[in-house]
C-alpha cells in the first residue's frame, strides 16, 4: 500500500510525519542535522540558488529581503492586507491582487515559497527512508478560510505532491493525542502557533472526533510577540538605522530567543549590533508577560464564541490540550487553565502534535485506521452578496462538511443569457466587511423574459473545508458552465503554468547551479596557482605549460559551458601538480628541520 | 449496522421515492432500495428527492429520540463519509461526497425542534412566509417593551452615559424572554406529538406556523438583546 505523508506546514517551523507498520506515529529528521523541524524559512541566495531552513533562517539578518519567514502569514491574500510592518520586511510587487514578493529579478507567490518547503521536506524523506512522497495530508489553521486553503492546496500541487486531504491543524492535534482511546468526551484545543490561532471545540464518540465549533485569528502568533519586544531593542537604536531590513531581522532573531529564554528563566539579556552601535536590554519574564499580555488576551474572545457557539459552558470540558510553540509560554499555559478552569494537556510536544495527528489522518485516507473518523466543520460562514452591497448567508459557520447549499438565480432583464455573482465568507453583515473569495459568472443561459430562467447554484464545501460550485438549468436539467475568478488566489491555469515554468527552469537552474560551481571551483584554483608562481620559480617549460592551462581556463570561464570549464580545471589542476608536490616536500623538509633543531634545543 | 437501520426505517414506511435512482454505477444491477448496490456492495448516490427522514434512515416521526438520531447519524458517517472513500474509483468517490452532504444537512436540520418544525412545513408544502414579521399577539407587550429598552441603551451608549440600570433591567428582560421562549418550545413538542397521533393536518399546520413565527420572532429578538448586552 502506498504511504501517504502528513504535513504541518506551519508559520514558523514545518514537519513532515508517517504512520510505521505498526502504527507508531514519526516524525521525518532532518538528514544532515537529525531536528524534526525545518524552520519555514526560503531563501534566494541568487536568482537560481534557493535555500530552505536553518541556513534560510540565518540568511536573513544578511539579505533580509530575499528572505522569505513566515510566509504562511500572507497564503490566500490580497495587496490590500498586507500591512505597514510586513512592508518593512519584505518587499512587494507593486500591483495589486494576489500578494507577490519582489526577489531579485522575479516575483513570486505564497503557494510558490511554500513549495519550496514542501520539497524540502519531500527530499527529507528521499534521503532518510529512500521513499518518494506522492501522497500527503496537509495541516492547516481551522479559521483558514477558502483561499487560504485553496492556496496551501496550490502550494501542494506546486511541490510536485497529491494533496489528499487538508486537515485543520487543532482537530489533528487531537488525533496525535490519542483522545480516540477516550470512549468519549467534550475537549478543546488551544493552538497558538507562530502566525495563527485556533480554537476548536470537540466531541468524541467512540472514535468519532466531532467538532462543535471552532475560532480563531489567522494572523496572531508568537510572531507578533516577536515583533513587540524587537520594538524594545530598535528604539534603543539612533532613528536612521531602525528601519533597515536587517537590523528589523536581526532584532526580531533576538527577541524570539529571548521569548524562548524566558519560558524557563526569571531574566535575560536581549543583544544587537548594528553598524557601529551596540545594544543590550535586559528582559525579566514578568515585563515580558505585561508587554506581550494583550496579544495573549486576543485569544479570549474567540475562545468564549466558540464554546457559545457549541452551547456549552467552560465547565462542561473534560480535557483541553495545547498546541503550538506558543503554548510554552507560562502565560499562556496559566491563561488557558483561568479560562477553562482546568490543567491542559501539555504530555506531546507542541511543536509536532500536529504534523503526527496529520500522520493519523493519512493512516485513516490510506484505509489503514479503520477506527477514527473526523466530522469537521465550517469555520466562516458563507454567503452572496446581494443588492445593496448586503451579504446574504447560504452557509452558517460550524456546519459539519461536507455539506452543500442551493440557491436559485435568475435574470433581470430579457434575453440576458449571463448572470454574475459574487461569493463571501465571514460574518458581518455588509459584503464589504467580509473576505471576497471569488466572483462567478453564469453562461449559456437561454434567452428568455427577465426572470423566467432558473439556474440551481449548488456550492459545496467539501471535506477539505473548499468550496466547489457547480450549476444547472432547472428546466431542462442541463449542467451550466461558470467561469470562477477567484479574489486572491491562483486560477487553476496559473497553477498549471507555474508547474510548466518549473518543470522547464528546473533544468535551467540545474545547469546554472552547475555553471556556478564550476567557476568557483575554477577561480578557487586560478587564485592559488597566481599565489604560488608568486612565490617559486618553476623552470621556463614548466612556467609555460602552466600558463597556457591558465589562459585556456580563463576563457572557457567568460563562457558558460561548465563541462568544458570542468575539463580545464582539471588540467590546470594536472599541470600543477608536480610543482605544488614540490612545493609540499620542500615545506615538509623544512618543518622537519625545524623540528630537528628545536629538538636539539 | 446503517444497512440494518434501514431496513427497521422501512417497516415504518420511510421508503425511497419510487422512480428516481439509476442503476448500479459499478455493476448495472436494477436499483434496490439501501445506500449500497445488493449486487455488488458499491455505494450508490442517495436519490436526489430522499427526504432528512429517509437519509437518517428514521420512520417519519416529529418526535425524535435525540439520541437514537446521533447514533444513526454517526452510524451513517461510518458508511459514508468520504475518507473512506478517497482511494476508491472517482463513481464512490462523488457518492459520497455526495451522501455525507445529505446527510450533514438533514442531520443539522432534523437535531433542532425549531428547524425540524420548519423542515416539516416545507414538506407540508407550507412555509412560515410573512408570518414571522408580524408580532405574535401576546408576546407583543413585553417585545416592544424589550425593544424600547434596546434603543434607550443605544442612545445612552451614543452620549457616553451610565448605562449600568438599563443593561440590568434588560438582563432581567432576557430571562422572561428566555422563560417565554420555552414555553413555546413545550407547545411545539406537544404540536409534534400531536402530528405523530394523527391528528387533523390542517388545525396543526394553522399551529405549528403560529409557534414556530413566535420562536423566530423570540430567536431575533433574543440575539439583539445578546448583541446588545455583549457590546
Amino acid at each position: 500500500m502506498e504511504r501517504i505523508f502528513g504535513i504541518d506546514l506551519g508559520t514558523t517551523n514545518s514537519l513532515i510525519a508517517y504512520a510505521d507498520e505498526d502504527e507508531a506515529l514519526r516524525v521525518v529528521p532532518d538528514p544532515e542535522t537529525g531536528s524534526p523541524l525545518l524552520p519555514s524559512v526560503v531563501s534566494f541566495v541568487s536568482a537560481h540558488e534557493v535555500i530552505v531552513g536553518a541556513r534560510a533562517k540565518e540568511m536573513a539578518a544578511h539579505q533580509p529581503l530575499a528572505t522569505v519567514a513566515s510566509v504562511k502569514r500572507f497564503m490566500g491574500l490580497g495587496m490590500e492586507h498586507v500591512t505597514a510592518a510586513d512592508r518593512e520586511q519584505h518587499a512587494f510587487a507593486a500591483d495589486g491582487g494576489i500578494v507577490r514578493f519582489q526577489i531579485h529579478d522575479r516575483t513570486y507567490t505564497p503557494p510558490e515559497i511554500s513549495a519550496f518547503i514542501l520539497k524540502e521536506l519531500k527530499r527529507r524523506v528521499a534521503v532518510v527512508l529512500g521513499e518518494e512522497v506522492c501522497k500527503v495530508v496537509i495541516t492547516v489553521p481551522a479559521y483558514f478560510n477558502d483561499s487560504q486553503r485553496q492556496a496551501t492546496r496550490d502550494a501542494g500541487r506546486l511541490a510536485g505532491l497529491e494533496v489528499m486531504r487538508l486537515v485543520n491543524e487543532p482537530t489533528a492535534a487531537s488525533l496525535a493525542y490519542g483522545l480516540h482511546k477516550k470512549n468519549q468526551g467534550l475537549i478543546a484545543v488551544y493552538d497558538l502557533g507562530g502566525g495563527t490561532f485556533d480554537i476548536s471545540i470537540l466531541k468524541l464518540h467512540e472514535g468519532i472526533f466531532e467538532v462543535l465549533a471552532t475560532n480563531g485569528d489567522t494572523r496572531l502568533g508568537g510572531d507578533d510577540m516577536d515583533r513587540r519586544i524587537a520594538g524594545l531593542l530598535l528604539e534603543r537604536l539612533p532613528a536612521e538605522s531602525r528601519r533597515h531590513p536587517d537590523v528589523i531581522s536581526q532584532a526580531v532573531a533576538a527577541a524570539e530567543t529571548a521569548k524562548i529564554r524566558l519560558t524557563d528563566a526569571e531574566s535575560t539579556v536581549m543583544e544587537l549590533r548594528a553598524g557601529s552601535a551596540h545594544v543590550q536590554c535586559p528582559l525579566t519574564r514578568t515585563e515580558f508577560e505585561t508587554l506581550v499580555a494583550d496579544i495573549v488576551e486576543r485569544t479570549v474572545g474567540p475562545c468564549r464564541q466558540a464554546l457559545k457557539d457549541a452551547s456549552l459552558n467552560s465547565g462542561d470540558l473534560e480535557e483541553v490540550v495545547l498546541v503550538g510553540g506558543s503554548t510554552r509560554m507560562p502565560l499562556v499555559r496559566r491563561r488557558v487553565e483561568e479560562l477553562f478552569g482546568r490543567k491542559p494537556h501539555t504530555e506531546l510536544n507542541p511543536e509536532e502534535v500536529v504534523a503526527l495527528g496529520a500522520a493519523v489522518q493519512a493512516s485513516v485516507l490510506s484505509g489503514r485506521d479503520k477506527d477514527t473518523l473526523l466530522l469537521d466543520v465550517v469555520p466562516l460562514s458563507l454567503g452572496i452578496e446581494t443588492m445593496g452591497g448586503v451579504m446574504e448567508r447560504i452557509l452558517e459557520r460550524n456546519t459539519t462538511i461536507p455539506v452543500t447549499a442551493r440557491q436559485v438565480f435568475t435574470t433581470f432583464v430579457d434575453n440576458q443569457t449571463a448572470v454574475d455573482f459574487h461569493v463571501l465568507q465571514g460574518e458581518r453583515e455588509l459584503a464589504a466587511d467580509n473576505r471576497s473569495l471569488a466572483r462567478f459568472k453564469l453562461r449559456g443561459i437561454e434567452p428568455l423574459p427577465a426572470g423566467m430562467p432558473r439556474i440551481e447554484v449548488t456550492f459545496m464545501i467539501d471535506a477539505n473545508g473548499i468550496l466547489n460550485v457547480t450549476a444547472r438549468d432547472e428546466r431542462t436539467g442541463r449542467e451550466r458552465s461558470i467561469d470562477v475568478k477567484p479574489s486572491y488566489g491562483l486560477t487553476d491555469e496559473e497553477v498549471e503554468h507555474m508547474l510548466e515554468e518549473s518543470i522547464d527552469h528546473a533544468e535551467e537552474d540545474v545547469s546554472a547551479r552547475l555553471l556556478i560551481e564550476a567557476r568557483n571551483d575554477g577561480e578557487g584554483l586560478l587564485h592559488a596557482t597566481r599565489k604560488t608562481l608568486a612565490n617559486v620559480a618553476p623552470d621556463g617549460d614548466e612556467r609555460a605549460r602552466i600558463e597556457a592551462a591558465m589562459a585556456q581556463l580563463e576563457t572557457a570561464m567568460q563562457g558558460t559551458d561548465y563541462n568544458r570549464i570542468r575539463d580545464l580545471t582539471d588540467e590546470l589542476n594536472r599541470v600543477t601538480t608536480p610543482l605544488a608536490q614540490r612545493i609540499m616536500d620542500a615545506s615538509i623538509k623544512e618543518a622537519l628541520e625545524r623540528k630537528r633543531v628545536e629538538d636539539v634545543v | 449496522m446503517a444497512l440494518s437501520v434501514a431496513s427497521a426505517a422501512e417497516q415504518e414506511g420511510a421508503t425511497w421515492p419510487a422512480g428516481e435512482r439509476l442503476n448500479c454505477w459499478n455493476c448495472g444491477a436494477e436499483p434496490a432500495p439501501g445506500l449500497f448496490c445488493p449486487a455488488c456492495n458499491a455505494l450508490q448516490p442517495l436519490p436526489e428527492r430522499a427526504d432528512y427522514f429517509q437519509i437518517l434512515e428514521l420512520p417519519r416521526r416529529l418526535v425524535i429520540d435525540p439520541e437514537l438520531l446521533q447514533k444513526h447519524y454517526y452510524e451513517l458517517h461510518r458508511c459514508l463519509h468520504p475518507d473512506l472513500y478517497q482511494t476508491g474509483p472517482q463513481a464512490a468517490r462523488q457518492a459520497s461526497l455526495r451522501n455525507t452532504a445529505a446527510l450533514n444537512r438533514a442531520y443539522r436540520s432534523l437535531r433542532d425542534p425549531v428547524d425540524r418544525g420548519l423542515y416539516w412545513l416545507t414538506l407540508q408544502g407550507e412555509s412560515l412566509g410573512t408570518d414571522n414579521k408580524r408580532v405574535p399577539p401576546d408576546l407583543a407587550a413585553v417585545v416592544f417593551e424589550v425593544q424600547e429598552q434596546l434603543e434607550e441603551l443605544r442612545a445612552v451608549r451614543d452620549r457616553n452615559g451610565a448605562v449600568q440600570a438599563l443593561v440590568d433591567q434588560i438582563a432581567g428582560a432576557r430571562g422572561e424572554l428566555l422563560e417565554r421562549q420555552n414555553d413555546w418550545l413545550r407547545q411545539l413538542e406537544a404540536n409534534f406529538e400531536r402530528w405523530d397521533a394523527g391528528g387533523d393536518t390542517t388545525a396543526l399546520t394553522r399551529e405549528l406556523k403560529a409557534i414556530l413565527s413566535a420562536l423566530a420572532y423570540l430567536g431575533t429578538l433574543l440575539r439583539d438583546v445578546e448583541k446588545e448586552l455583549g457590546a
